[in-house]
């Protein structure tokens, strides 16, 4: 069973982001509403992958990764940023402060599964 | 013949009536919030047409035990100078015209064991009213002092 | 398991998620614009603003909603460079992005309704960008702590400026989440909604510290906020100490030095800085303070204190008298001290008044958000409102104002041909005009010369015949009533006519009364007190009943476990007998000691001391000090805090030590208020058996 933390400050994307993602079958989705809540919800339990949303109020999606990036045990933690700004410079300073992936807004169901896929650890992996 | 309106109501087994140039508006019932420290007969206080209003259980007034509300409970709202408080009766239905030259006194043991709180009777198709004391009822005698 | 995934059933939940954002950016605007007025900004306002439309492009944009895409961008762009600028927006800044959001209600609604979206508008896109380009002149900044403008964003810095420089308290301080904390139901989020509740977030930074076994988890959070709350509310709120939560000052001022920092501007032509004076004199010469509203809150609340125990004397005189002492002199003093109170209540409540026009401002704007969004021609016309009101009764008489208001646009004013066709002008005319009454009423009349209320259909759509206007009132505010109407992209949700009347009856103890004739037009009359007492409490729950506190005479809020009370000798148990209950008498409340700070406090259980509950479910406790003496009260939970009004009861029915007042805390049921001072004495008296 893999856990999912799904951090978006709108309830509508978070559902749609979970529709998304539940074709990948054994899954747990977590949400939470702010940058905070994700750095506390992070702070005490683990997870398999985190799509998170820039634009938060208070502390945005760039923070969370800095934050998360900064602790030790965080830093294998795949990080799928979603972002209504898709221009090159923001992808080049997401990847660069840590996120595995990146995907803007609006992208396609099918897009989100396959990040999604890529950065999941497969089941082959685990020994 | 002085013919008055009159609004009545229930309280136990008899029958009250009230002038009603005296009454403000009836209301139902619903709970009244409790004031610690007030007299075991203050039923609490309601809130009616923006007004906060001090209710007084005539059950408990009157010595009677009390019952389960239902939905024919009622709040008279009376005036009485300045104060305004809320009589909680059993139910309220109709409203008579009474004659005020037929009112009798009460006999005198009722008056002294109701202390004080029956003024007079009145008689309307073998039915019997009694007339009450509102200014006594809502503790008149405790403004002064 | 099909992996085709499609966000078109999504569209329905769009439409309710989008609509809310529209209305909160319009209610940004509304602020925006108040502000402007004001001759300030609202940093906050626009940030919001700006979070709303990047949301509402986002959403549209996973739903396939181009044009919507579209004029949010070009929004975006134009608050973008606002927030960069500390929060400026100009009047035409605001004019057209009023228009750019009344464009995406429009498509929203269509979205909503299954209609053909249309393109967005170029001329608007235009007027966006071009106002985007223009820029707005900026502002000047007052300075603020070093430490903290490296970690604020220009908007975040001009909104802290702002505070010190009108003396609003601003507190620094941490929360640090924990297994503890969470089980307790206190997370971040938890103590954002309840800091927010209280005051304004400036910004919260997660930091890294040391995770420890034993349940702290690795992060802090450091939040800098704007707070009239006390300290030790502040600290509860947050799970942490007193000492904790810092106050931040403004810097000493170099002498000579009036401005530190001007707000770089994106933009061609961008005029040189002129500093906004904040205490400009009107040119009409009178000599005027600006005063925040909160410092007259402060000032009110002190006098409302005074009352109270203005209460108590009268009580304690009576006693005297009962005993055979001669009062009359006493009394005599305190006849003359009641005439000096009464005085000076008018004349704080006096400081408290605002002119209605300036609270009716926001009414504009919003019809002409309104008329646009509906598709009506509709002017607003403000009448006779230079009287004033007092600044309490104004905040709360808005919103009851701007659904009448929004009402008679929605349903009342008909389509512009249709007017012209039964003769009307095309233009409808809503108008809200103000008189004063006497006995300290205002009567604020809110005027449509739409289509009238049909009593026939509101008759049969309420199953009951409707005979006068009264009873029409009453059918058209019944909550089960309100709910049903169809809500529109205007008319918001929730907030129905039931509201309009508990705000204008309930609340503020006034009368609501409706005349309407078919086909000609429709008036809603609100008569409001000109001013009400209102008060800053703490709401609880003790046993079956909820009270409140004026919050001014807490000193602080702790929790409490039964195993933390320490009973002394000759305590015994609080029991309450039958017989004291039938005598009315309080019961031996027993009075036990809680350490605190290193000092032991009497605490006793509010719930024993009024007889009305056995005080076991106590969690929370109250102290109160006065001369240096302190004590505690438990009580079950706390509910909250806020403002509220609050009516003596006099009656001598209900004249009892301990109870100064009554409110309505929204359930429209009186809710007491509580003098703890009276009940600190009575509770050590009743400790001495």
């Amino acid at each position: 069973m893999k856990r999912l933390l799904i951090v978006d400050d709108s309830k509508l994307m978070r559902d749609m982001v979970a529709a998304c993602l539940r074709p990948l079958g054994e899954v747990a989705f977590e949400f939470a509403g702010t940058g905070l809540e994700a750095i506390e919800r992070l702070s005490l339990t683990g997870f398999d992958l985190v799509v998170l949303d820039l634009n938060m109020p208070d502390v945005g999606g760039l923070e969370v990764i800095e934050f998360v990036r900064a602790q030790d045990r965080s830093r294998a933690l795949p990080i799928l940023i979603v972002t209504t700004r898709g221009d090159d410079e923001n992808r080049t300073k997401v990847l660069e402060a840590g996120a595995s992936g990146f995907l803007a807004k609006p992208f396609a169901p099918q897009q989100i599964l396959e990040e999604a896929r890529r950065l999941l650890p497969s089941k082959r992996a685990e020994a | 013949m002085i013919r008055t309106l009159h609004v009545t109501f229930r309280v136990g087994t008899a029958d009250y009536a009230l002038p009603a140039a005296q009454v403000l508006h009836l209301e139902s019932f619903v709970t009244a919030t409790h004031v610690p420290g007030a007299p075991p007969y203050v039923a609490g206080l309601v809130q009616v047409r923006g007004r906060v209003v001090p209710v007084v259980d005539l059950r408990a007034r009157f010595g009677l035990p009390p019952v389960e509300r239902t939905i024919d409970h009622r709040v008279v709202v009376v005036q009485v100078g300045t104060r305004v408080a809320g009589l909680l009766v059993d139910s309220a239905r109709e409203v008579l015209q009474l004659d005020e030259t037929s009112f009798e006194k009460p006999p005198e043991v009722i008056e002294r064991q109701s202390a004080g709180f029956v003024t007079a009777v009145a008689t309307v198709a073998k039915r019997l009213f009694l007339l009450i004391d509102v200014p006594r009822i809502i503790g008149e005698e405790l403004t002064h002092g | 398991m099909s992996e085709r995934v499609d966000l078109q059933e999504f569209i329905g939940a769009f439409a309710v998620e989008a609509e809310e954002i529209v209305a909160a950016a319009n209610t940004s605007l509304l602020e925006i614009d108040v502000a402007i007025g004001q001759g300030t900004v609202r940093p906050r306002a626009v940030r919001d603003l700006f979070r709303a439309l990047h949301t509402i492009k986002g959403l549209a944009g996973m739903i396939g909603v181009e044009p919507i895409v579209e004029i949010a961008h070009a929004l975006e762009t134009l608050v973008r460079a606002a927030d960069g600028a500390g929060g400026v927006l100009d009047r035409r800044a605001v004019e057209v992005a009023l228009q750019g959001i009344g464009a995406i209600a429009e498509r929203v609604r269509a979205v909503a309704e299954r209609e053909t979206i249309d393109e967005a508008p170029e001329g608007l896109l235009e007027a966006i960008a071009e106002a985007a380009a223009r820029g707005c002149a900026p502002i000047a900044m007052a300075p603020i702590p070093p430490e903290w403008h490296a970690r604020l964003s220009p908007g975040e810095r001009q909104q802290l400026a702002l505070a010190l420089q009108t003396s609003d308290p601003v507190w620094t301080l941490s929360f640090t989440p924990s297994e503890t904390n969470a089980s307790r139901g206190i997370t971040i989020a938890s103590v954002r909604a309840r800091l927010g509740a209280v005051g304004e977030i400036v910004k919260v930074i997660p930091r890294a510290i040391a995770a420890t076994a034993g349940g702290q988890t690795g992060v802090a959070f450091d939040l800098l906020i704007i707070s009239n709350a006390t300290q030790a509310v502040i600290a509860e709120i947050a799970a942490t100490e007193l000492d904790g939560v810092i106050a931040v000052v403004a810097p000493a001022a170099a002498p000579g030095r009036q401005i530190t920092e001007v707000m770089d501007v994106t933009g061609v032509g961008a005029e040189p800085p002129a500093p906004i004076e904040r205490d400009d004199l009107p040119a009409v010469g009178r000599a005027v303070v600006r005063v925040e509203l909160s410092r007259l809150d402060e000032l009110q609340d002190q006098l409302s204190l005074l009352i109270v125990s203005r209460f108590r004397l009268e009580r304690e005189i009576s006693s005297l008298a009962e005993l055979g002492h001669d009062v009359r002199r006493i009394r005599e003093v305190a006849q003359i001290q009641g005439r000096q109170l009464r005085d000076l209540r008018r004349a704080i409540l006096r400081a408290r008044m605002v002119p209605v026009s300036e609270v009716l401002e926001p009414l504009s704007l919003l019809v002409r958000s309104l008329a646009r969004s509906s598709q009506r021609d509709v002017r607003l016309e403000l009448d006779g409102c230079d009287a004033e009101l007092d600044k309490a009764v104004a905040d709360r008489l808005l919103p009851a104002l701007i659904h009448l208001v929004r009402n008679a646009v929605d349903h009342a004013i008909e389509p512009p041909e249709h007017r012209v066709a039964s003769g009307k002008p095309r233009v409808g005319t809503v108008r809200v005009s103000c008189l004063e009454v006497a006995g300290n009423f205002l009567e604020v009349i809110v005027t449509d010369d739409g289509r009238g209320i049909d009593r026939a259909a509101i008759a049969l759509r309420a199953k009951r015949p409707i005979d006068d206007e009264a009873t029409l009132l009453e059918v058209l505010t019944s909550p089960g009533f309100s709910t049903r109407e169809v809500p529109t992209t205007t008319s918001g949700r929730g907030l129905g006519m039931d509201i309009v009347r508990r705000i204008t009856v309930s609340d503020l103890g006034g009368k609501l009364s409706v005349t309407t004739h078919p086909g000609e037009g429709t008036a809603f009359t609100l008569r409001v007190p000109v001013t009400i007492a209102v008060m800053d409490v703490f709401s609880f729950q003790c046993g079956p009943q909820s009270f409140v506190v004026p919050a001014v005479v807490v000193e602080e809020i702790f929790e409490v476990l039964p195993e933390m009370l320490v009973v002394p000798p000759n305590a015994g148990t609080s029991t309450i007998s039958p017989a004291d209950r039938q005598a009315s008498k309080w019961p031996r409340a027993a009075l036990a000691l809680i350490e605190r700070r290193g000092h032991a406090i009497p605490i006793v259980s509010l719930g024993t001391l009024l007889a009305i509950d056995s005080g076991e479910r106590a969690r929370k406790a109250l102290v109160i000090q006065r001369n240096g003496d302190r004590i505690a009260f438990t009580v079950d939970r706390m509910i909250g805090r806020q403002e509220v009004v609050v009516r003596a009861i006099d009656d001598p029915l209900v004249n009892v030590p301990g109870i100064a007042g009554a409110t309505d805390l929204g359930d429209g049921r009186p809710t007491l208020v509580l003098d703890l001072n009276e009940l600190g004495t009575i509770a050590r008296q009743r400790g001495v058996s």
